[in-house]
Formats: structure tokens, C-alpha cells, sequence
């Protein structure tokens, strides 16, 4: 199985100075560990007083500390950041660590998670005095990150190395380890998102007996945000390790990782924090479609399932989407979607929000798209024809009316017969979209008076009957059952 | 002229737009009482089928909602519905199998138990046991709950799946069963609770994810409420102390919002002897958030301890009272106007009172707000003879910049003066606080004053009124001091004049009231007309009523139009 991740992630940036107080403090007995390993003839036989240095440090810095406080213990804090940049040093001799930090990989790990697997701290924001919808530009910093930044730096580094082998290693990588790990993905610290990414990345890499549980993992986590939390500040990062995992699939793609693309990449577009991460939900699916083209209709399919509401930013993230993945869709393999794919671009290009109703018009200038226009012509042209023509007169935007008239001019050039019969269809589909109201409802009456009738006679059947309560009314658009009561908002 | 229901619910559903197809099947019941049973089963549910595979899940939603109406017209034969229902509680989208499940208790609700044996348990199991999906699993758990009390012979079956699923390796499942586990405990036996449901309640408070911990601690005080307090020693207890230890202050948090309950839950003799010690650590919490919110559960607390074990609170309180973070102070002032209540009143003098003072003047207001509003409690708590150490820190919190502070006082004293209900502590130490509403800049304070002045006239009689309160409105509407304090002292005189006989109210408050009908502004005029107007229903005098209906005359000429309006009206009637 090919499972490499191809793309290799640069280093995090530069690593914390080391502190100016680790030279003043030479009367301290302790001295480094490197020298005193310098000076060892046989590297094969640490001396014990060395090694028990070096556990001693270790133990050293797996004690806990108040790093929200930076009075406190300050000269154990200071001492600690010694400690760690002593360790981090003896990585760089491929001979110490095979004999001194490999025989003692138990505690090493034992003193990373005691620093990392914490409680994520709440960030205080600084009063919110925003407007709403604004972007908070101040970053959430946490306070212990000085801290905390060393014990990532040498974790990485301890991965990257190549001394400590997959049997090792793997021991420690338990499925718990993985969970807690993954949880710290949440943390509202970029940078130690940063770092978490690069080492999950590397452990990945690193570990392939682990592999599949890493992926089960964050699975979990995936569906995790989306039916329960809808919120994860790390699904970006996740998402990135995910792209070079997905690069690395075999072809033809195996059962599991269809599942996974059912079942975590298309619903991930429905939760309603997805704009921070579609970037990179977008590589993962292209990444997917290249491995397995077949993909990309049912990946249309939930793009129109789960179509935005209210939500113009979104909207136009998804028409984005939406024309990226069309390109990769077998043309006949459309034909289902094609009345609700087509409805989908009128709604926007007739809808109120310019922005999305000119994302909408970009697809006609794609040459695919307009492929795929003609091969549906007899679906297509009745659909789209009437609504155009009527708002090609009518639109309240110049540069939209404009470019309405251009298409217009296309769809007749495409097919003049086809225009013309679809511009004099007595009944067009569609055009209730950019009807009023009133007309809508004039268009309803008659199904609703059968109803009426219907109801009538269950009453008479029951005279216990309760007439239904439908959510949905003129004056209602979001529906009773959410709780709103919107009554100054009318369906359009 | 009558139509096939059916038909026209299919076209109904041929619709485009997806919130008419909702529509539409929420009249779905319309159509099932029309059709009745056999066509349910021969036409409605294969359709139904159909629709599962290719509609949106809002539509499906209302599917799943509607099938238990369904249920509730065809009560002896809902169990035909349950393959749909079932099908949709393994559902991906949350909210559509959470309302599969509501709809397969209410079906479950017109079956026989041996249906439920046969039919139902080996359902739930089913979903339990389905491996590609955790929504299946989740659906189980909640399922488990309400039929486990039902299952008659299966009990057993269901037990043992559902500790199963406690040792579940998918997040998800665990913090479903989490959630559930106390109320599923509910409806067993206690010897199965303790047998089955200890153990993993005790794995599921050590989970590696502090999401399921937290969900434990609800789940933690329900099964607490069931068993003894022996019972309770042994296996929650040692649950609660580990739990007050977390690392992940979430939990910690979660326990101290449900403390109150859980002391409650627990009964007096643990809450006495270990929790007192265990919330102490929890006010003291690193965490500021956890200290709010313990704090708050405090107040609570206190009642479910043994009073003579209070004073092991009132240190933290002394703690709690100084701490950094204002929120915590805030609740600290609640808790020590409660546990006031129920100390002895020298031991609360003595340890608590300047605490509360100094919280008059904290920098925060919502901490001076809740410092005065518990001043009063206190004060009541102690008896009138503390009210002379309050009352000159009320009357500076008087003076407060902050109108909500100066609200919350006058309400406390006026609370306070309602209660002691002792005219001379109220002519001595209270009064004096109480007029100040009427020379308050807000006008929030101005009319707190106004709406409680019937209740004190009503306590403090009206001697008093026409006495010393009186001679304070005269004081006011005599000064120039801006015609909103004026008007508000006028209705101040209306309200006496609610209370005196007539005679008093002609000699004494008409009088005031004929001047301030001259005012030279215009509100005061017309305010004027409308307490002269409550005059005149007391007054008997037809001469004093002459005099008034005359100097109401003589504003039907005003120049200004709202006066000559209230003059009119009040000459109408």
C-alpha cells in the first residue's frame, strides 16, 4: 500500500532563544548533560551518575507549573526552560540518543504528556466591542505557550529524529494517546495547532502499524463536530494532514475511504463553522475526485442537499465548489441532479445578493458547465430560458442585467429553436422563483382547498380530529419549529 | 368532487420547494385518518420508503414526527411503523433519529409488553449492534431508557448491551451513554444498579475525554437520589471527591453547578461530614470560572448542610468576599445575605458583617448592587438593632453614581421598612433613607419610591404621610429643583391622597395642589389637574369642591394644549 504523505510540511519557525540565565547559573552543580557526554569515552556505557542526571532533568520537567501566573515559581520555571533546551540539544548526537534518550522513551513520554495534556484554558477576550459580523482581529494568546512551546519544539524533534524506531515508538501512540492528542486540536492557540499538526503528521508518517487508528481518530473527532460540538478550531489543521493522508490512498480507493468521504467530507459542509476551514475541505475533496472521479456526483448531491440558508458567504463559497467539482463529473452520470442543480444557479442568480447571483453567472462562462447545458438541452432550456429572459429585463443591477443579455445571447446561439420554444412554454417550472408572493400563493390555492376538503372530512370521519399545524406560512420562513417566530418576514 | 387523499398528498410532495414539501407531511395525518389502516400499510408506508432514499432531511424530520401521529390514529397496529422509524433512527443527521426515537416511544407506548419483548428489544439491540454506524448505537442508548422499565424477561439482554456500550471505542457512544446512565438507573432494580451500573459509571469518570467526565456529573446526582446513604458513601462519594480532583477544570465546573442537588441528593449526613470539605476546594478552584460558578450552587448548598456545620462556609466566605474576580464577589454577597439567615446572629455579626460593608463599596457596581440588596436581608436576618450599622453605608450606597445600585437600595430599604414594621426605628434610621427617592436623579429610583408608598402608607399610617413624608414633598415642590422632581412629588401627594380621610385632604393637600396648578410649567399643571381630580373624589366640602372644579375652569383657557386636554377630560367626568 502506498500510504506516504507526499507533501512535506516546513519546520514551525524558530525556536525560543535559549535563555541567558542558563549561563549565569554555572555555580549550580548540575551541570549540562552534553558536556558530561562529551566527555564519555564509550558512548555504549553512559556512567550511571550521568544517566541519573539526565533522568533527574526529565523528572524535572514533567512537574506541573501555574504558567498562567508568571510570578510564581519563577526559578523553577527558569530552570525548567534549562532543562528542556539541555534535552532538546542531546537530540542533535545521534549516539546520545541511542543510548540515553531511547532506553528512556517510557519517561520522556510519560514528561510530554504531563505538559501537553492539559485542560484547555479558557482565552479571556478582551471586550468585544466589534461590530457584529466583524472579524476580531486581536489573536487569543495563551498565557503558558512560552512555555508550553519548548515541550512541542522537542516532541517534533524527537519524531523527526531518526534514532527512535517505529517498535519504540509505537508502544507509547496507544488509541488514548491519540484521543487526548487530538483533543488539544481545539486549542484556540494557532501556533500550538501549528505544532500539533506538524507532529500528528510526522507520527503518521512515522508509525504505519498506527495508522489506521490515527485515521479512526480523527473520524471520530470529525463527526464529533459535526453532529454534536459544530464548533472545532483545529478541523483546518485536521484537515491538512488529512490531504497529504488522502494523497497517499492506493487507486482504486478501498471501501473505508469511500465511507469516509460519505460520511465526514460532504456532511462537513453542512456545519455552520465551515467557512474556517473550506479551504481545506475543498483540497480534500478535489483530492479525493482526482483518486476516484466517480465521487464527485454524490459530492454534487450533498452540495445541493445542504445548500446554505441565509448565509450569502457561504453561498458563494459553495457555488466556488460547486462549478470546481462539476469539471470532474462525468457528464452522463448528471442526469438526477440535473432539475435540482439547475434550479440551485437560478435561485441564486435571481436571488437578492449580488454577489451570488454574479458567482452564479461565472458558471456560464465555463466551458464545461455549458457542456453540460447543452448535452440536458431539453431539461435545461425550459428551466432556465423563461427566468432569464424575464430578469434579463428586469434585474435591479446593470452589470447583472448586462451579463443576464449576454446569456441570453449564448442560450440563443446554443440552440434559436430551443429559445424560442422554452421562451413560449405556457407553463414554466421555474418562474415562480421570481414571482412575488402573491402570485405564489394565487399558484397554492388550489392544492390548499383540496387540503381543506381533506381536512374537513377527517373531521367529520374523527370528530376528535386536530387540524395540522404546518410549520411554514406566508409570514413564517424559518418555521415554528425552530423556534423563531419570524412574523415580518415573508417567503420570496 | 372528493379527492384521493392520497393522490394529493403525492402531488403535494411533487413540489420544489422543500419547506411546502414539510408542509405537506405534517398533514399527513389528515390523509392516515382518511385512509385508515390496511391503506396505511398497503399505500402510505411503501411511499414512505420511497421517500427515505431521496428527500431532504427537514423532510424526513417532519416524517419522523409524523409517524408518531400516525401512530396515535392507528393505535393497534402502529408496529407497522416501526421498520421506518427504525430505519431512521440510524439516520446521520442528529435531529432527524432524536424525533425517530420520540415517535418510537410513543408507538411503543400503545404495545402490548410481550410486543415490546419481541418486537422492541430485539429492535434496540439490533441498533446497538450495528457496527458501521454509531448514530444506530446512539439511537439505542436513548431507546434503552424509556423501554428498559418494559422489557419484562429481556431486562437482562439490555443491561448487558448497554454496559457494553460503555466500553465503546467511538466518543460519540460514550457520551450517550453518559448522558443516560442516570435515567436509565431510574428504572432498575437497585441491586442491578449497584451491580451493573457503578462499575462503568466509575470507567466513565476516568474516560480520557473530558467531554464524557462531564456528562457523568448530571448522571452522577441521579443516581445518587436512588440510593441509600450508606450506598451512596461507598460508590458515589469516592466518585465526587475524584471528580472535584479533575484535571480539566470543565469538570470541575460541571460538578460545582450541580452541588446543591447533589448535597440534596445525597442527604445531610454526607453532605455534612465530606461534601462541605470537598465544595470548599472547589470555591477555592484556580479556574475563576469554577469559583463563579460554585459560588453560586453556595447559596443553594447551605440549606442542605447541617446549620451547626455552617461555620466551616463562613471562612471561605471571608475568602470568597475579597476574591479578584468580581462575578465571584458578586454571588458572595447573595450567599452571605442567605447563610445570615441561618447562622446565629452574633456569629454572623461578628464574622460577616464588615464583609458585607466593605462590598457596599466595591469598585463593581453589580457587586455594590448585590451587597445592598443582601444588606437587607442581613439587616432583617440580624433584627432592628443592626440597622443602625447598615444604615449610614445604604445611605451612601444612595449616593451611588450608579442608578441600579441606588435602585437596588431603595428597594432594600424599603423591603427592610416593610418588614421590621417598627415606627420608631423606621422615624429614626429608615425614613430619612427613603426620601431619597424623591430628590434622585433617575427617574428608575424616582418611581421605585412612587409604587411602594401605598404599602408603607399602608404600614406606617398616615400620620405619618401627612406628617414628616409630607412636609418632604412640600419641601420638594417648593424648591426650584427641575419640574421632573416636582411631578413626581405631586404624584407622591396623589398617592397620600389615596389613603387620607377628606377632610385632611382638603385642608392639608389641596391647598398644595391649587398653588401648583399655576405652575409656570405646563406639566406641572396638568399633572396638577389629575391629582386634583383624586382630591375631588375624596372631598365632601361642596365649597372646596367648588374651588376645584373652578381652577380647572379657568385652564380650559391655557395657552398650552396638553394642560387645556387634561382640563377638559377632567371636566367631562
Amino acid at each position: 500500500m502506498n500510504n506516504k504523505p507526499t507533501s512535506s510540511k516546513q519546520a514551525p519557525a524558530a525556536r525560543q532563544q535559549p535563555q541567558p540565565a542558563a549561563t549565569s547559573n554555572q555555580q549550580r552543580p548540575a551541570q549540562p548533560i552534553i558536556q558530561n557526554m562529551a566527555r564519555v569515552t564509550d558512548p555504549k556505557h553512559v556512567p550511571k551518575e550521568i544517566r541519573d542526571q539526565f533522568l533527574k532533568k526529565i523528572h524535572f520537567c514533567s512537574q506541573p507549573y501555574d504558567f498562567n501566573d508568571d510570578t510564581k515559581n519563577v526559578k523553577e520555571k527558569q530552570e525548567r526552560s534549562q532543562y528542556l533546551q539541555e534535552l532538546f540539544d542531546l537530540l542533535k548526537e545521534p549516539n546520545f540518543v541511542v543510548n540515553l534518550v531511547v532506553p528512556h522513551l517510557d519517561l520522556i513520554i510519560e514528561m510530554i504528556e504531563k505538559n501537553i495534556f492539559r485542560p484547555l484554558p479558557i482565552l479571556k477576550k478582551t471586550a468585544t466591542n466589534g461590530e457584529i459580523g466583524m472579524e476580531d482581529d486581536d489573536q487569543l494568546i495563551d498565557p503558558a505557550w512560552t512555555h508550553l512551546q519548548p515541550v512541542y519544539e522537542y516532541f517534533l524533534q524527537l519524531i523527526v529524529n531518526e534514532q527512535p524506531d517505529v517498535k519504540s515508538l509505537k508502544i507509547f501512540i496507544t488509541h488514548s494517546f491519540i484521543q487526548e492528542f487530538l483533543e488539544l486540536f481545539d486549542s484556540e492557540e494557532p501556533r500550538e495547532r501549528e505544532y500539533l499538526k506538524n507532529i500528528l503528521h510526522r507520527l503518521y508518517a512515522k508509525l504505519v502499524p498506527r495508522r489506521k487508528m490515527i485515521r479512526k481518530a480523527i473520524n471520530d473527532c470529525f463527526y464529533t463536530l459535526i453532529h454534536e460540538t459544530y464548533k472545532f478550531n483545529g478541523a483546518a489543521e485536521l484537515l491538512d494532514i488529512l490531504a497529504s493522508i488522502i494523497s497517499g490512498f492506493a487507486v482504486p480507493l478501498r471501501e473505508e475511504h469511500v465511507i469516509f468521504f460519505k460520511t465526514v467530507i460532504i456532511p462537513l459542509h453542512k456545519v455552520q463553522t465551515c467557512q474556517f476551514y473550506h479551504e481545506q475541505l475543498l483540497r480534500c475533496s478535489m483530492l479525493f475526485l482526482s483518486k476516484d472521479p466517480t465521487l464527485a456526483t454524490f459530492l454534487v448531491e450533498g452540495l445541493l442537499r445542504y445548500w446554505p440558508f441565509a448565509n450569502s458567504a457561504k453561498e458563494v463559497m459553495f457555488l466556488n465548489e460547486l462549478l470546481e467539482v462539476l469539471e470532474v463529473c462525468e457528464i452522463s452520470k448528471l442526469e438526477p441532479l440535473i432539475p435540482k442543480l439547475f434550479k440551485r444557479l437560478i435561485k441564486c442568480i435571481a436571488g437578492p445578493h449580488l454577489q451570488v447571483a454574479d458567482r452564479a453567472m461565472c458558471f456560464f462562462e465555463n466551458d464545461y458547465f455549458l457542456t453540460i447545458l447543452k448535452s440536458y438541452k431539453p431539461f435545461t432550456f425550459p428551466l432556465l430560458v423563461p427566468v432569464i429572459a424575464q430578469i434579463a429585463d428586469t434585474h435591479w443591477h446593470k452589470v447583472l442585467q448586462e451579463s443576464l443579455n449576454a446569456l441570453k445571447t449564448i442560450l440563443k446561439e446554443i440552440d434559436y429553436q430551443a429559445f424560442d420554444k422554452a421562451l413560449n412554454n405556457k407553463d414554466p417550472k421555474y418562474l415562480y422563483i421570481i414571482q412575488d408572493a402573491k402570485n405564489q400563493k394565487k399558484d397554492r390555492q388550489k392544492i390548499e382547498e383540496k387540503w381543506k376538503n381533506l381536512t374537513k372530512q377527517a373531521i367529520q370521519k374523527n370528530p376528535n380530529f386536530k387540524e395540522p399545524i404546518v410549520p411554514y406560512s406566508d409570514t413564517h420562513i424559518v418555521g415554528e419549529h425552530n423556534g423563531l417566530n419570524n412574523g415580518n418576514i415573508t417567503i420570496l | 368532487m372528493s379527492e384521493n387523499p392520497f393522490e394529493v398528498l403525492k402531488e403535494d410532495m411533487e413540489n420544489e420547494e422543500v419547506y411546502l414539501k414539510v408542509n405537506a407531511m405534517h398533514r399527513v395525518k389528515v390523509v392516515a385518518t382518511l385512509l385508515g389502516s390496511d391503506k396505511i400499510k398497503s399505500q402510505l408506508i411503501p411511499y414512505f420508503e420511497t421517500l427515505l432514499k431521496k428527500e431532504d432531511d427537514e423532510v424526513l424530520f417532519a416524517l419522523a414526527e409524523e409517524l408518531g401521529n400516525i401512530a396515535q390514529i392507528i393505535p393497534n397496529q402502529s408496529s407497522c411503523l416501526l421498520s421506518l422509524l427504525e430505519q431512521l433512527a440510524g439516520f446521520d443527521e442528529t435531529v432527524v433519529r432524536e424525533q425517530a426515537v420520540k415517535s418510537i416511544a410513543i408507538v411503543c407506548g400503545f404495545l402490548g409488553d410481550n410486543d415490546i419483548a419481541n418486537t422492541i428489544v430485539p429492535m434496540i439491540i439490533r441498533l446497538a449492534s450495528n457496527d458501521t454506524n454509531f448514530t444506530c448505537r446512539v439511537s439505542a442508548v436513548c431507546l434503552m431508557c424509556p423501554l428498559y422499565a418494559r422489557a419484562g424477561n429481556q431486562k437482562e439482554k439490555i443491561r448487558q448491551k448497554f454496559t457494553e456500550l460503555c466500553s465503546e471505542e467511538t466518543p460519540m457512544v460514550r457520551r450517550a451513554v453518559a448522558t443516560k446512565i442516570g435515567e436509565i438507573a431510574q428504572f432498575m432494580d437497585k441491586i442491578h444498579v449497584i451491580q451493573d451500573l457503578i462499575p462503568v459509571l466509575k470507567q466513565l469518570c476516568q474516560d480520557e475525554q473530558d467531554q464524557v467526565r462531564l456528562l457523568c456529573m448530571e448522571s452522577l446526582m441521579n443516581i445518587a437520589k436512588i440510593l441509600n446513604s450508606s450506598e451512596n458513601k461507598t460508590n458515589i462519594l469516592p466518585l465526587i471527591i475524584q471528580s472535584a480532583e479533575d484535571k480539566s477544570w470543565r469538570v470541575r465546573l460541571a460538578l460545582s453547578k450541580i452541588f446543591a442537588d447533589l448535597a440534596e441528593a445525597v442527604g445531610k449526613e454526607i453532605a455534612d461530614s465530606s461534601l462541605i470539605q470537598i465544595f470548599s476546594n472547589l470555591l477555592k478552584d484556580t479556574e475563576c470560572d469554577v469559583r463563579v460558578i460554585a459560588v453560586r450552587s453556595l447559596a443553594r448548598f447551605i440549606k442542605f448542610v447541617s446549620p451547626e456545620k455552617l461555620n466551616l462556609i463562613v471562612p471561605l466566605l471571608q475568602l470568597l468576599s475579597k476574591d479578584p474576580f468580581s462575578q465571584v464577589k458578586q454571588y458572595a454577597c447573595e450567599v452571605i445575605g442567605q447563610i445570615a439567615t441561618l447562622l446565629p446572629k452574633e456569629y454572623s455579626q461578628s464574622k460577616l458583617q464588615q464583609y458585607l460593608i466593605d462590598l457596599m463599596a466595591d469598585d463593581n457596581q453589580d457587586v455594590r448592587r448585590n451587597a445592598a440588596k443582601s444588606a437587607g436581608q442581613f439587616a432583617a436576618a440580624i433584627g432592628p438593632e443592626a440597622l443602625n450599622q447598615f444604615v449610614p453605608f445604604l445611605k451612601k450606597c444612595m449616593d451611588d453614581p450608579k442608578w441600579r445600585v441606588r435602585k437596588e437600595t431603595m428597594q432594600t430599604i424599603i423591603q427592610l421598612a416593610l418588614t421590621v414594621k417598627n415606627p420608631d426605628v423606621f422615624n429614626k434610621q429608615l425614613e430619612s433613607v427613603f426620601v431619597m427617592f424623591l430628590k434622585d436623579r433617575a427617574a428608575e429610583v424616582r418611581s421605585m419610591g412612587l409604587i411602594q408608598l401605598p404599602a408603607l402608607i399602608a404600614t406606617y399610617k398616615q400620620d405619618w404621610a401627612i406628617g414628616n413624608f409630607l412636609s418632604k414633598c412640600i419641601e420638594t415642590l417648593s424648591k426650584d429643583v427641575g419640574s421632573l422632581y416636582r411631578i413626581n412629588a405631586l404624584y407622591a401627594i396623589q398617592q397620600i391622597s389615596f389613603a387620607v380621610d377628606g377632610p385632611i385632604a382638603q385642608d392639608k393637600l389641596w391647598p398644595i395642589v391649587q398653588k401648583c396648578l399655576k405652575d409656570p410649567v405646563p406639566n406641572i399643571r396638568f399633572v396638577s389637574i389629575k391629582v386634583a381630580k383624586s382630591l375631588q373624589k375624596k372631598i365632601d366640602n361642596q365649597q372646596t369642591l367648588n374651588q376645584i372644579k373652578q381652577s380647572i375652569n379657568e385652564l380650559l383657557e391655557d395657552p398650552d394644549r396638553d394642560v387645556k386636554f387634561y382640563a377638559q377630560e377632567a371636566l367631562q367626568n
